[in-house]
């Protein structure tokens, strides 16, 4: 009985062990000739050496090794690099007439002049010009979107709904009206009654950048927040677009709330997940107390917020110096040798620190004059010397 | 009853014996089984595009011969402060809903008939005024209709309605996917007019794929649900949205066809007419058995015999 | 000598003119009905289909008529002799209540004119199909079983006015004729007679079943049609009893307590079945949590149980079942508990999702179902002055009758 199940048992274990590579090779294949079905679609157009036919790896879009749907650690859509190519707002065309389709209306000026230099606030020209990965021209909707209602293939919309999906997505946000004939389009017959508004050469005015925003809200445990726009950009160097990548007209103009003076902010009524999202996609563990106070809050602090104070040397290095470029910031180790990888027993000048040590010190360990490594604290000579103190007796010489 | 023989007994049993015989080689047909066809339709309801233009109410109502305001009126966002059913006069209806993610773009969510897979009006009309066509539209025949209401009780969606003020051909008004219409055009009323194609009018299967796609692909706009896919058996028109269906005011449905149970008990009952029939041959039985022993009663039964003789007045 | 025989007395009495004025009421309403739609008269909407003329005209309606099966089956199928006087009141109340339910349905349905129908178009997936052929073909039996008595009451005696007086024996023998005929058959139609009652009374119940969530889970089950049959054969009798009580009080009759003493004592086991069916459900499938909450839904659902199982009690006891008061109060109240579990089902119990007007009958509505109740006792009260239905004493009768041929002129009967 023994026997067998010494014999059974590891032929047990070499089977499960195959079983288990087979399943995982098979998965493997799937996912493989998924990535070569999307290398074809890519490769159609372009030429060879272009980095956009580049073949495409998970790494591509992936930056985690596994990717579920909660957690796809994805990069910012390569989309954005594939459409650099694109002409700069200046050189695009200042009105386009869209008269396609037109049966009951006359035809849509629209205003691309406009819309493209305000597009540089949002997504830039991929906002409309999706999929668009030729550089070499720009594609026109009707291109892609079929002008017949036939829907042969449902997959992708029809060109009057492709026009409407970009227009009025943005349009009605602000506006919060529907109306055919209020912001694009004029009845035939009509166009004297109801004037189009002329946005030739107009241009969007520069936004000024707040230094710091201060609200008072609801919330009981701590009513102010502060935001430091600057520190963000500047200390924190965070890209603007990590923040604004997705913002429509709506974030600022809300049409029956609009004031005549441009400058004045607008109070939207926001949902509170459209309040906290702007923060909370970065600062996600952190408690409400982070941003809610009952004052308002003082500029960032190194020694401050972490108890670690900044001296004349480390004062001066960029944050990713230390903490490395990604946001939210890794928190480091207050041991040197975590970062000073050469600051060790024996391989430490300890001259550099401006003084050197004596030959019987020289062989010690650190924490044995420096209790518990911390360098910032002063060491403690009479742990063993009755009647030496620092720093009036150094041992050593002075450099 | 009182003259009855033991002889009439018997050949009426007989006869009852040949009746189950028959009822059991005649199987009834089952409106249910009708076949569905692989190409029926789906439609897709993409709240995510959708605007709230109304211009679906008002193609509706032009197709369906219904009193409308002009078009340009229904560009009037106040409609919305109120929920809106669908009635004798709108079979279609666009309400609005709070949106969390983005609250200056509203979520739109439009309301008609479901076109069940299984639908429960159909199982439930007393006399088959509704049928589900090949095609998976649900139709209303108004030369059957009786006007009971019991479709009305029946539906899950609560989606047809009566006309309460006619006392004359009253109708029961409900989204019929445009089936006269269809015969000469493609697309039904509401799905042509459209401006940004949030309806999705295609085969079934098809629909569902886009569906699936649709909500894979913008992971974190919908919740990963299609709303109708598996409701009730599946139905015709389909939601997808990002906001939970209950909210949108769909109501929170499983996933067994609404007639199943009901007609499971029908089809219990009457299976092949066995029960009704034993149950007769059953009490015939009784009815036989005690006759005999009560021999006694011969008494009680001539006296009331005299009585009805001599009752003339 | 006990014999049934038409009732003698006065038509018209103080109750009877209350009677006429609300069946007035009730047709003045109907005729609105009828000219201006349902939606002038009731309070029915779009969300709420069905009220209180499905759930009292109809649910209720059939359930309080199944006195006349349950009678036959005890009477005729099981030859209990001793209950033969209580077949022909119950019969004769079937067959009112039924053509009650009829004239419901029709006054219900908003294209009545279509009301044939179902004779012609099946779908034999739908309950209510299977309920609307079972009372149809249900009550031509009833008629057919009542037909004995109008040939009993006629053959021998027809008199026609003058004119036609040659056709007293020509009509005179086909009464006989057919009475020849029906007692050869008679035995079909009673054994049919129960059976399409226990199939219809039990489908009445598989009706909202297909209304699924819409209807509150302290109703909605599926052994809802085994429900309504034992709720239908608990009300039978406490109907005949509750009847027979009130008409010899009306009539007065001696009130025939040897027959419903016998039939109370039936009446625990009964509604004991009945009442042990009803808990299980609760218990099997949990809903006796929606209890808790004590809400107007919980409330309808516990004064429905306490109604069925008060006269649970009521009946156990030999000094109500031997007392006239006693049996009354009892049958009433299974009559009452019956009537509110059919109001509970059609209409308390179905809660749409979406509904935003609180359903309530409105005047009109209970005015044609009141009216409707009126004109039934009105029939009622003639047709047992008519034809012999009700048993009473020989003596009795001809005591009146010689008082009434004293009073005046000899009258038709």
């Amino acid at each position: 009985m023994k026997k067998t199940i010494l014999i059974i048992s590891p032929l047990l274990v070499i089977c499960a062990f195959a079983i288990s590579t087979l399943f995982s090779q098979n998965k493997h294949q799937g996912l493989n000739e998924t990535v070569d079905k999307l290398n074809r679609n890519v490769v159609v157009s372009g030429k060879k050496d272009d980095p956009l036919t580049e073949k495409i790896s998970c790494k591509t879009c992936h930056v985690t090794e596994y990717p579920t749907r909660k957690d796809p650690g994805l990069r910012s859509c390569p989309r954005d690099k594939m459409l650099s190519g694109f002409p700069s707002s200046k050189t695009g065309p200042d009105v386009v007439v869209i008269n396609e389709m037109s049966e009951n209306y006359s035809g849509v000026r629209f205003s691309h002049g406009l819309h493209s230099q305000m597009s540089e606030m949002s997504l830039g020209c991929v906002d409309c010009h999706h999929y668009n990965i030729s550089t070499e021209e720009i594609l026109k909707c009707s291109d892609c979107h079929n002008k017949n209602r036939s829907r042969e293939e449902v997959s992708v919309p029809d060109l009057k709904s492709a026009f409407h999906r970009q227009c009025m997505m943005c349009h009605k946000q602000w506006s919060h009206d529907n109306g055919c004939n209020s912001q694009c389009h004029v009845r035939k017959g009509q166009e004297n009654n109801l004037v189009q508004k002329d946005f030739t050469g107009k241009i969007h005015p520069k936004q000024k950048e707040p230094e710091k925003m201060i609200w008072e809200t609801n919330y009981e445990k701590g009513k102010i927040v502060t935001f430091f726009h600057d520190e963000h950009i500047q200390l924190f160097k965070i890209n603007c677009k990590s923040c604004h990548g997705n913002d429509k007209c709506v974030k600022c103009h809300d049409k029956p709330l609009q004031p005549t003076d441009y400058s004045k902010p607008i109070h939207r009524k926001k949902s509170f997940e459209e309040h906290h999202m702007p923060c909370l996609n970065c600062h996600k563990s952190e408690n409400c107390q982070k941003c809610h106070r009952d004052q308002e809050m003082t500029p960032f602090n190194h020694g401050k917020s972490t108890g670690w104070i900044l001296k004349s040397y480390h004062s001066q290095l960029a944050c990713e110096k230390c903490h490395g470029g990604q946001m939210p910031v890794k928190k480091i180790d207050r041991n040197c040798s975590s970062c000073h990888k050469n600051f060790l027993p024996g391989k430490f000048e300890h001259k550099k620190t401006g003084f050197v040590l004596s030959e019987t010190h020289k062989d010690m360990e650190c924490k044995s004059c420096h209790a518990n490594n911390d360098f910032a604290k002063n060491p403690d000579c009479k742990e063993c010397h009755d009647d030496k103190s620092f720093p009036s007796q150094l041992p050593g010489k002075r450099k | 009853m009182k003259n009855q023989n033991r002889r009439d007994f018997l050949k009426t049993a007989a006869g009852i014996g040949a009746s189950i015989g028959i009822a059991g080689s005649v199987k009834p047909a089952k409106a249910s089984e009708k076949t569905l066809s692989d190409d029926r339709f789906g439609i897709l309801v993409d709240t995510d595009v959708c605007v709230g233009c109304r211009h679906c109410e008002w193609a509706c109502r032009v197709a369906h011969n219904i009193p409308t305001p002009d078009l340009d009126t229904y560009s009037d966002n106040s409609v919305f402060k109120e929920y809106r059913r669908t009635d004798a006069s709108s079979l279609t209806v666009v309400n609005e809903f709070e949106n969390e993610k983005n609250s200056a773009m509203p979520v739109h969510v439009k309301t008609q008939c479901m076109h069940c897979e299984h639908p429960a009006c159909v199982s439930a009309c007393i006399v088959g005024a509704f049928s589900k066509l090949e095609d998976g539209s649900v139709v209303w025949d108004g030369d059957k209709c009786i006007g009971c209401r019991y479709c009305m009780v029946a539906c899950p969606f609560q989606i047809p309605t009566y006309d309460y003020d006619r006392s004359i051909d009253p109708q029961i008004r409900k989204c019929d996917l445009c089936f006269e219409k269809r015969k000469t055009e493609k697309l039904p009323a509401c799905v042509n007019i459209c401006p940004n194609e949030a309806l999705l009018f295609g085969k079934r299967d098809d629909i569902v794929r886009i569906a699936k796609s649709r909500i894979k692909r913008k992971y974190d706009v919908y919740i990963d649900h299609i709303y109708g896919e598996k409701e009730i058996g599946g139905t015709s028109w389909m939601y997808i949205a990002g906001k939970d269906f209950e909210k949108l005011k769909l109501p929170k449905l499983n996933y067994s066809p609404a007639p199943g149970i009901s007609e499971s008990i029908q089809h219990g009952i009457f299976a092949y007419f066995v029960p009704p029939v034993t149950l007769y041959a059953l009490l015939g039985t009784i009815m036989w058995i005690t006759r005999k022993k009560k021999g006694d009663d011969s008494e009680i039964k001539d006296e009331t015999n005299q009585d009805k003789k001599g009752g003339a007045l | 000598m006990m014999i049934p025989w038409p009732v003698k007395h006065r038509f018209l009495t103080p109750g009877v003119f209350v009677l006429i004025l609300i069946a007035l009421n009730g047709l003045v309403f109907l005729g609105i009905r009828f000219i201006s739609g349902i939606g002038a008269v009731t309070n029915l909407n779009d969300y709420t289909p069905w009220g209180l003329w499905i759930g009292v005209d109809v649910g209720a309606g059939v359930a309080l008529a199944a006195g006349g099966f349950t009678s036959a089956a005890l009477g005729h199928i099981m030859h209990r002799e001793h209950y033969h006087a209580i077949v022909r009141p119950a019969l004769l109340t079937a067959m009112l209540g039924y053509t009650f339910v009829a004239f419901a349905v029709f006054t219900d349905i908003g294209r009545f004119y279509y009301i044939w129908h179902p004779l012609i178009m099946w779908n034999g997936t739908s309950a209510l199909f299977e309920v609307g052929i079972c009372v149809m073909i249900y009550m031509s039996v009833l008629y057919i079983e009542f037909m004995p008595i109008v040939t009993e009451r006629f053959i021998g005696r027809v008199d026609l006015p003058d004119f036609i007086s040659f056709l007293n024996k020509p009509v005179d023998r086909f009464l006989r004729y057919i009475d020849s005929r029906l007692a050869l058959t008679m035995f079909i139609f009673i054994i049919a007679g129960v059976v399409l009652s226990t199939l219809h009374q039990s489908s009445l119940g598989t009706l909202m079943v297909i209304a699924g969530q819409k209807m509150h889970p302290l109703w909605q089950t599926p052994i809802l049609p085994l429900l309504f049959l034992l709720s239908a054969i608990a009300v039978g009798f406490p109907m005949i009893m509750f009847e027979s009580l009130l008409a010899s009080r009306s009539f007065k009759i001696k009130p025939e307590m040897h027959i419903l003493s016998r039939l109370g004592v039936m009446m625990s086991p009964i509604l004991g079945v009945y009442i042990a069916a009803k808990i299980g459900d609760l218990f099997i499938r949990e809903t006796f949590k929606y209890i808790a909450p004590l809400d107007g839904t919980a409330w309808m659902f516990i004064v429905e149980m306490a109604l069925i199982i008060i006269p649970f009690f009521l009946f156990l006891s030999k000094k109500i079942t031997n007392s006239v008061l006693g049996l009354f109060i009892a049958s009433a109240f299974v009559i009452a508990g019956v009537l509110v579990n059919r109001i509970n089902n059609f209409v308390v119990a179905y809660r749409p999702f979406f509904n935003p007007v609180e359903y309530f009958p409105s005047f009109g509505e209970i005015s044609v179902t009141l009216g409707c109740i009126a004109m039934l006792v009105l029939v009622y009260r003639a047709i047992v002055m008519i034809f012999p239905v009700i048993t009473q004493d020989r003596k009795d009768v001809y005591n009146k009758m010689i008082e009434l041929d004293k009073s005046g002129p000899r009258r038709w009967i």
